[in-house]
């Protein structure tokens, strides 16, 4: 997910910038004094390969009409290592900002720290913890699905927290996290299944590319495919009850207290403990907690608006969720566009 | 192919084209961060530095429906995020504008705002891309202390770009000529794994070949350029343009539409 220039302070976008320079130029250094000559032509072309195959789409399952691609970071991760890796897929998101104008100048420093540098350690780091010691096909199968997942995840949830530090969105971490994890979770899933695929794919034609890093057989096996089939169930089942039980509605609304409006009656009061904490849970975490008229900065707020805020605040809930539904199709249906690029 | 085209105007002849890429972009970062630092409640602002952009653009002969083509391409992302603003920042403002006036929140001031950055950003470096070849920038880049080994990954990565790409196209011709309906996730994920496998190999073997034919003509690994760069009158003729148009602008526009 490329950062736009727009979603960022000039602090953040400094900093990402001198952060991601740097560590470019040291991972720059330490990896010239290593390379040979000959490797640079491979490198480019890796580089040039990370641009076609994110044109070959695939059907995904339980979604008619989407279609997903690869993003590439772990594949290039597990067999060229994380330096490489990570130089390949920075200078592709410089070439997609350069060239295809793909996220901004000053949010270049973003885009490669959360969609080179991080996927490209992270995903090496998790991949060679869990496969290491006695070589076994589950195990590079677990290693490279959590690894592209948690890899996609944390560059998803850098995202948020860069947007937030900047301050430029009104949308509160908490929903813009539960959005992008939620999306870049079914990503992430579908990276690690291919990345596996893949790498069972090179090594029956050519053994000679990945003898480094995977020393025997790689079998993708039914069962564990059904069981991460299962798991994913399970975690999106329980992200969407999450999610569910954090949009008030209209119903609950009208219970409430109303902190914000000390004249606000509610209809229904309950002293039950138990209630009150949940309905305090709720209020912290609820889409809009505090909908109402602010002081305004630019013009003059007629005093009947703050009472029409009472009674549009259970109409919010509702509608609030119906956007954000349709922020997460958006999403969905740009996901689909990019690869039709 | 249409890939192959994408920067095509880089390679056309202007008074824009001519100038030193590291002064073009040396500039546009500045405009860019200009730009990101203006309040986030004034859109009349924008309009005005979106002027200079557009000059650049005009002079150097880019098409404009090209231009807002790719602006559109890229845009979906800024635009969810931007559109969710109104959701969550309702604080009323009383808007005017000319002879109206009405009632509206600081939340679609924020979002048209964001689309306003946006695409002022974008003309910015649409103008500094599309005006400039790759080649003249990576030289420009490097003298401004890219390391060399990012450089040489950046020109390879362009220069087989399109290579690939159209190579891509030619298998995913192949499976569309194959395969009449959707074959269930499992077949499509191992057709898929298949063409990236052997994808995936011809680019290992296209660079074996590549290094091969590089080394036989004494490759050692530095790229040497013919090009020379050099700032000229034209060059400095340029940044004093741009810097009287952005603090001009800054400092007197500014606080009048405020």
């Amino acid at each position: 997910m490329h950062m736009a220039n727009e979603l960022l302070s000039i602090p953040v976008a400094a900093g990402t910038l001198a952060i991601a320079a740097g560590s470019l130029g040291f991972i720059c250094r330490k990896v010239r004094q290593v390379i040979a000559a000959e490797k640079l032509a491979l490198m480019g072309i890796l580089g040039a390969f990370v641009f076609a195959a994110q044109m070959v789409n695939f059907q995904l399952p339980a979604m008619p009409g989407t279609s997903g691609h690869m993003v590439g970071a772990v594949l290039l991760a597990i067999i060229l290592g994380p330096h490489l890796a990570a130089i390949v897929i920075s200078s592709v998101v410089i070439v997609q900002c350069l060239i295809f104008q793909d996220g901004g100048l000053l949010a270049l420093g973003c885009n490669i720290i959360n969609i080179g540098l991080v996927p490209s350690y992270l995903g090496y780091f998790l991949y060679k913890t869990i496969t290491n010691g006695r070589f076994s096909s589950l195990k590079v199968y677990i290693g490279a699905m959590l690894a592209s997942v948690i890899a996609m995840e944390a560059g998803a949830i850098l995202v948020a927290i860069q947007a937030t530090m900047s301050g430029v969105l009104a949308v509160p971490l908490s929903t813009f996290l539960i959005t992008m994890i939620g999306v870049h979770f079914l990503v992430g899933f579908v990276e690690g299944l291919v990345t596996v695929t893949v790498l069972a794919y090179l090594q029956q034609l050519r053994p000679d590319i990945v003898a480094d890093s995977l020393p025997g057989t790689v079998r993708l096996s039914k069962n564990a495919v059904l069981a991460t089939l299962g798991i994913l169930a399970v975690i999106t089942g329980a992200g969407l009850s999450l999610l569910a039980s954090d949009l008030p509605d209209g119903l609950e609304w009208s219970y409430a207290e109303r902190l914000d409006e000390p004249g606000f009656e509610t209809v229904v009061s309950n002293p039950d403990s138990r209630i009150t904490a949940v309905d305090d849970f709720q209020s912290k975490y609820s889409l809009m907690p505090d909908y109402s008229a602010r002081a305004s900065k630019l013009g003059d707020v007629a005093d009947g608006q703050a009472d029409l805020g009472a009674g549009w605040t259970s109409f919010a809930g509702i509608v609030g969720s119906a956007l954000t539904m349709a922020v997460i199709w958006l999403t969905a249906w740009m996901l689909r566009r990019k690869q039709a690029l | 192919m249409h890939h192959a085209h994408i920067d095509k105007f880089a390679y056309q002849d202007s008074a824009i084209h001519r100038l030193d890429s590291r002064v073009k972009f040396l500039v546009v970062l500045v405009f860019t961060a200009v730009v990101i630092s203006l309040p986030r409640s004034s859109l009349s602002i924008l309009a005005c530095y979106a002027i200079g952009p557009f000059a650049v653009l005009v002079w150097a002969g880019i098409p404009l429906k090209f231009v807002f083509k790719q602006i559109l391409l890229v845009s979906p992302f800024v635009i969810v995020l931007a559109l969710s603003c109104p959701l969550y920042d309702r604080t009323p403002v009383a808007v005017s504008f000319g002879p109206f006036s009405w009632q509206s929140s600081l939340g679609w001031l924020r979002c048209f705002v964001i689309l306003g950055k946006f695409i002022v950003t974008m003309l910015a470096l649409i103008g500094l891309v599309s005006t400039t070849r790759f080649s003249d920038l990576l030289a420009g880049l490097q003298k401004l202390g890219m390391p060399r080994l990012l450089t040489i990954q950046l020109g390879f990565l362009y220069r087989y770009i399109f290579v690939l790409i159209d190579r891509a196209h030619h298998i995913l011709l192949a499976r569309a000529g194959r395969k009449l309906r959707n074959l269930g996730f499992k077949t499509e994920l191992k057709t898929a794994a298949s063409m990236l496998g052997s994808l995936f190999i011809r680019s290992i073997d296209t660079a074996e070949h590549i290094s091969i034919a590089m080394q036989a003509r004494g490759f050692d690994g530095n790229w040497r350029t013919l090009s020379k760069l050099k700032v000229r009158r034209c060059d400095l003729f340029f940044v004093l343009t741009a810097a009287v148009f952005m603090s001009g602008l800054y400092f007197f526009v500014k606080p009048i539409l405020q």
